[in-house]
């Protein structure tokens, strides 16, 4: 690079160094909620305590206990799940209309699609309510299931199509030839061809929706109530609980911090909806 | 039919779905702002069922207007947006520029800088306001008392002595109050998004002009003009992807604020519309029409933007 030319012994360690500190400094709130959560909730508070303790997984333990904590994950994981697949089954045909058979107004109906995700979801909040209700399905999985599937499923059509875009036409096309029909042509041409496109869409969707915490909050009461409205019932300021509160945390977050290790990438287009390549 | 209308027609369950979401909520939210419809009233029972012999015009906007709590909520809403921005922005270019270079661990350092962005809003809330933040058992506390025991014990050591003894107790700022609780969300949320934006950066930095570099350094360009002249300008186009994006995601801030304070001192919009919601229906709609409208202004020139990108 450019600037190596210039480099002084100085910057030679004081770069790497400063770089280091920054992550550090950045990962530190991370790292002390790990720290935390082997604590017990007695030494999570005392200043004699802060790096030398004795750690014990008796928080971890106790999760079911103190938090009921495999319930609200059970409903993470099903509405996070299936909000992904249904995202996909419904995205994956639209982004490979657009993408092999686009028309005028493709591009229009991608715009029209992204901007019904920049619409402010409280604006909404008391027909959801009232709409959810009359209609029996407040706090049930399939609620949550849908509303998370409509919330991703502009990003989720815009990263296919994007993926989809890449590939050649004419592989398409040659499956037309061998008398395939345009299902056909879907499960068996553009899937396999456009796997990992696929796969990462997934990944970033199921984050997405693991996070989500406005309607998993206020759609749910404890049938379909998710992670995020778990914590957010927790929020207690007492801090007698930081052990523990700090394991259940960890156990929320860990999983989908180390999955977001493995589509930085992605991230970047799926949320700047490729505006930055 | 033609060889293309199936493979078009492909596309119509994902847009109808999307019409019926966008189009039935907010179309109940445009009625409700403009009848008056209230979930408990004794006197006026006839309010509590939404009709259009209740209707009322812009009088909930009037309402919505002329109550204290919008306007304050507007100078939060924008005071939280705007410093998080500020700050993400800046922290981001530096860090960005920082890691940009090759240096031993880089891969590890990247997967530290990146990993808040993917902590759970409520869980960041939860985790910042109380072990970090809390003015006694937090962090903070702790760093504060300790602070002022070394003080204290300094106070009585000869020599030096006197020059502590000028010190004055330190105070543990309480961020669950009402003037700090904005500074508690500017600061979490600012940890979580900082990473998006250096994530950003460092991928548009990726794509900026070696040999302009090159040359720049050959014409005897110091490092600060390098950055001033060229890659400033380069990252103009995602600094302001950034600052939208982020604008349209902060401008909805809920799962933060709640915990944080329950809104005490720092309402903002959606928080409002939620406190409007537990009775008033009529003000809480034309507060999300407001909510709809300050979004859109920014969506408008952010979807410009992604529009000349998205048919290259």
């Amino acid at each position: 690079m450019a600037i190596v030319a210039q480099t002084t012994k100085f910057s030679k360690i004081a770069w790497p160094v400063l770089a280091w500190m920054v992550g550090l400094l950045f990962f530190f709130p991370i790292f002390w909620m790990v720290l935390t959560s082997f604590k017990t909730d007695a030494d999570a508070v005392k200043p004699e305590y802060l790096f030398w303790f004795k750690p014990t997984l008796d928080n971890y333990l106790n999760m079911t206990e103190n938090y009921d904590y495999w319930r609200f994950a059970r409903n993470s994981v099903i509405t996070s799940v299936f909000a992904t697949v249904f995202t996909l089954f419904v995205g994956i045909p639209a982004a490979y209309a657009m993408a092999f058979n686009p028309s005028r107004a493709t591009k229009d109906v991608l715009m029209w699609m992204l901007s019904t995700k920049m619409l402010p979801a409280a604006a909404v909040l008391y027909p959801m309510t009232f709409l959810t209700k009359s209609l029996g399905l407040f706090d049930t999985h399939f609620l949550i299931i849908m509303v998370l599937s409509l919330i991703n499923l502009p990003i989720v059509v815009w990263m296919l199509f994007t993926y989809f875009k890449e590939i050649p036409k004419d592989i398409i096309e040659a499956g037309k030839m061998d008398g395939v029909d345009t299902l056909g042509e879907i499960k068996e041409i553009l899937v396999p061809l456009a796997w990992g496109g696929i796969a990462s869409t997934a990944l970033l969707c199921f984050i997405f929706c693991w996070n989500e915490a406005y309607w998993t909050v206020r759609l749910t009461t404890t049938e379909a109530a998710t992670l995020s409205k778990l914590i957010e019932g927790n929020r207690a300021p007492e801090g007698l609980f930081f052990g523990r509160l700090s394991a259940v945390s960890t156990a929320a977050v860990g999983p989908i911090v180390v999955l977001g290790w493995f589509c930085q990438k992605q991230l970047v287009q799926g949320l700047t909806f490729g505006a930055v390549k | 039919m033609s060889k293309r209308t199936l493979p078009r027609l492909l596309q119509t369950p994902a847009v109808l779905l999307l019409l019926v979401w966008m189009l039935v909520p907010l179309g109940m939210t445009l009625y409700f702002s403009f009848i008056r419809y209230v979930l408990n009233s004794l006197r006026r029972p006839e309010w509590t069922t939404p009709s259009l012999s209740n209707w009322r015009g812009f009088g909930n906007y009037e309402f919505v207007l002329k109550s204290k709590d919008f306007i304050l909520a507007i100078q939060n809403s924008l005071l939280i947006v705007c410093s998080i921005l500020f700050l993400t922005v800046i922290l981001g270019v530096l860090i960005a520029v920082l890691i940009n270079r090759a240096f031993p661990g880089r891969g590890f350092v990247r997967v530290l800088l990146i990993s808040p962005f993917f902590v759970m809003p409520a869980v960041n809330a939860v985790l910042w306001i109380n072990m970090i933040l809390d003015p006694v058992l937090g962090l903070q506390g702790i760093a504060v008392g300790g602070i002022n025991d070394l003080v204290d014990g300094l106070r009585n050591a000869p020599l030096i002595g006197w020059f502590f003894s000028l010190w004055p107790e330190l105070e543990p700022i309480s961020f669950r109050a009402t003037q700090t609780s904005a500074l508690a969300v500017i600061i979490m949320v600012t940890w979580q998004w900082t990473p998006f934006a250096i994530l950003i950066f460092m991928t548009s930095l990726q794509s900026e002009d070696q040999q302009q570099k090159e040359a720049a350094v050959l014409d005897g360009a110091s490092a600060w003009s390098q950055f001033r002249f060229l890659t400033l300008p380069h990252l103009g186009r995602p600094i302001a992807i950034v600052v939208m994006i982020q604008a349209i995601f902060h401008l909805s801030l809920y799962a933060e604020i709640e915990i944080v304070s329950r809104g005490n001192g720092n309402k903002n919009l959606p928080y409002l519309i939620g406190e409007f919601a537990n009775n008033n229906i009529g003000a809480a709609s034309a507060t999300g029409i407001f909510a709809v409208i300050l979004a859109n202004i920014v969506a408008i020139f952010l979807l410009r933007m992604i529009g000349k990108t998205l048919m290259e």
